[in-house]
């Protein structure tokens, strides 16, 4: 088991505990996609993961070991454009090595093999100001795989960007955790975006947060998207996965409520 | 409505007797340009033309001297060295005040906006400072530093240190708290966030008071040479005035302006080449 958040309980100040004894687990090379309404506190649970904050109960494990502090093995992805404007993206990629100062010819090793992986090749030496909304998820995708983290924490990745965009984006994804035989924690409030890239789906909801339901979209690891859009199941996941949603968040909601009231 | 409907034909009769618009006119950057340039210094040599010719008819010449005066005294300046001497003695004061100024500010402005906490403790201390008239302080800078360079030094640093202190504060702050989180887990250390992260994105806000206090830098220099001093350009201008010759004043003002822009123009080149990331990929 590579990530293990147990019996974890999280709040903040003056707010009724959000995680009151939380269990998450991600295996090895699984895709696990955390689904829920707006402010459930999906990010929360991504950000214990990422060492950013503590529980106030409970342990969070990283391969084998509690976590202390942050965790460097894992790459991180959120929705905002986290790219360095004045450096080119060459030199945003290989900013994680830099500072884990691997020598400089490897790091031209390493930025040729990924850039390669996310198609960026002909914009190495461009600035961020010149690449189109793709080609800056490209960037920052190939920035947090660099360093072959053992897993990767996505919140949102793709929220900002147009539908055929993100489905290019998803292909490209899938195919690199593929070769690359990632984990990967991805937070989502997009239901088809959790059916077509994860091997499991939790649906979060309520306050204290708990999980609805989990569910194991049956697709396997190299599947093909386009295809997967076609088939029966994925509607029929698809429509119960609405329901299921539309449940938490107005569960999400009424525990916000009560709390509020008291 | 049905008052101002247009039958059909009305309009197909409008449509046939419109006169066709001219097609507007592209005039290439560079022509424009030029043109700017021309009528520019018709505006300039007209109105040097009509000072010229108003001095002494309308207005007394003792007031408002006249052009030819005036450069007759910058070229005589020029010659014996009094531009000189006292251009180089407000320089020296200007590039000290803008130094110890944005120095101080830029210090102060990167620890209150990093430290929180401190932040909250001090920038409203620094706000009341600010908003006190800085003139109120001459007296007492005089008091304490003497006629001589480290009064105009510290009036002018006193002017921009509060400029570029914001600038760097608000630039600071600015910097997004998921951009360093995604830079720490990357593995950056505290001391390779603020380098490689905080200072160049705040940067940006920097630059900007940086550009603005220069030209301030050299007001608070020529406010305290005019105030109290011997030397230095505001020393030429208020002693021309007291002198009853304004063609003095109106030389100094020249020689005053001809340093700004030289002092401006400096300015913009460096900070556009540190900020060039910015503008690539922009349409120009």
């Amino acid at each position: 088991m590579l990530l293990d958040i147990h019996d974890v309980h999280f709040g903040y100040q003056n707010e009724t505990e959000l995680l009151q004894g939380f269990d998450l687990h991600v295996e090895r090379g699984e895709f696990v996609a955390l689904l829920g309404p707006s402010g459930c506190g999906k990010s929360t649970l991504m950000n214990l993961a990422a060492g950013l904050l503590h529980p106030l109960k409970g342990d969070v494990d990283f391969g084998g070991k509690p976590l202390r502090g942050l965790n460097r093995d894992v790459g991180y992805m959120t929705q905002g454009d986290t790219l360095l404007p004045w450096a080119t993206v060459a030199k945003n990629i290989t900013m994680p090595l830099e500072m884990r100062r691997v020598p400089r010819a490897e790091r031209e090793e390493r930025l040729n093999r990924v850039i390669q992986l996310v198609n960026l090749a002909d914009a190495r030496d461009k600035f961020p100001s010149e690449l189109s909304g793709g080609m800056k998820r490209r960037a920052l995708l190939a920035r947090s795989i660099i360093y072959d983290p053992v897993m990767l924490l996505m919140d949102e990745p793709f929220g900002a960007l147009d539908a055929q965009l993100r489905e290019v984006m998803h292909q490209e994804l899938l195919n690199t955790v593929a070769r690359t035989g990632q984990s990967v924690l991805f937070i989502t409030h997009d239901i088809s975006e959790s059916i077509l890239l994860a091997d499991r789906i939790l649906v979060l909801g309520g306050l204290p947060l708990r999980v609805m339901e989990e569910i194991r979209p049956p697709y396997g690891k190299d599947r093909v998207l386009a295809q997967v859009r076609t088939e029966e199941s994925y509607f029929e996941l698809e429509r119960h996965l609405r329901d299921l949603l539309r449940d938490a968040d107005a569960e999400t909601k009424a525990a916000k409520a009560a709390a509020n009231v008291n | 409505m049905t008052d101002t409907s247009i039958s059909p034909t009305t309009a197909e009769e409008r449509r046939a007797t419109r006169a066709p618009r001219k097609a507007p006119v592209r005039i290439s950057a560079g022509r424009r340009r030029v043109e700017n340039l021309v009528l520019q210094i018709l505006l300039i040599g007209s109105f040097l033309l009509l000072w010229e010719y108003a001095s002494d008819r309308w207005v007394p010449k003792l007031m408002v001297s006249k052009p030819t005066d005036i450069w007759a005294m910058i070229v005589r300046w020029l010659q014996d060295g009094t531009f000189a001497t006292n251009l180089w003695v407000t320089l020296q004061a200007t590039a000290g005040g803008f130094g110890l100024g944005a120095g101080a500010g830029m210090a102060l402005g990167f620890l209150t906006g990093a430290w929180k906490r401190l932040g909250e403790v001090l920038q409203p201390i620094v706000t009341a400072f600010y908003t006190l008239p800085r003139l109120a302080l001459a007296p007492l800078f005089l008091l304490w530093f003497g006629l001589g360079m480290e009064f105009r030094i510290m009036f002018s640093a006193t002017i921009v240190f509060f400029l570029v202190y914001y600038n760097t504060y608000f630039g600071v702050r600015e910097v997004s708290a998921e951009l360093i989180s995604a830079v720490r887990i990357m593995g950056a250390n505290q001391f390779q966030v603020a380098v490689r992260v905080i200072i160049p994105s705040a940067l940006v806000w920097v630059a900007a008071g940086l550009k603005i206090s220069v030209p301030y830098s050299l007001v608070g220099v020529v406010v305290a040479e005019m105030l109290a001093s011997d030397q230095g350009m505001g020393y030429l201008l208020s002693r021309g005035a007291s002198q009853f010759s304004a063609a003095q004043s109106f030389a100094a003002i020249a020689g005053l302006l001809v340093v700004a822009l030289v002092v401006d123009w400096i300015i913009t080149k460096i900070t556009n080449r540190a900020l060039r990331w910015k503008t690539v990929g922009l349409p120009q």
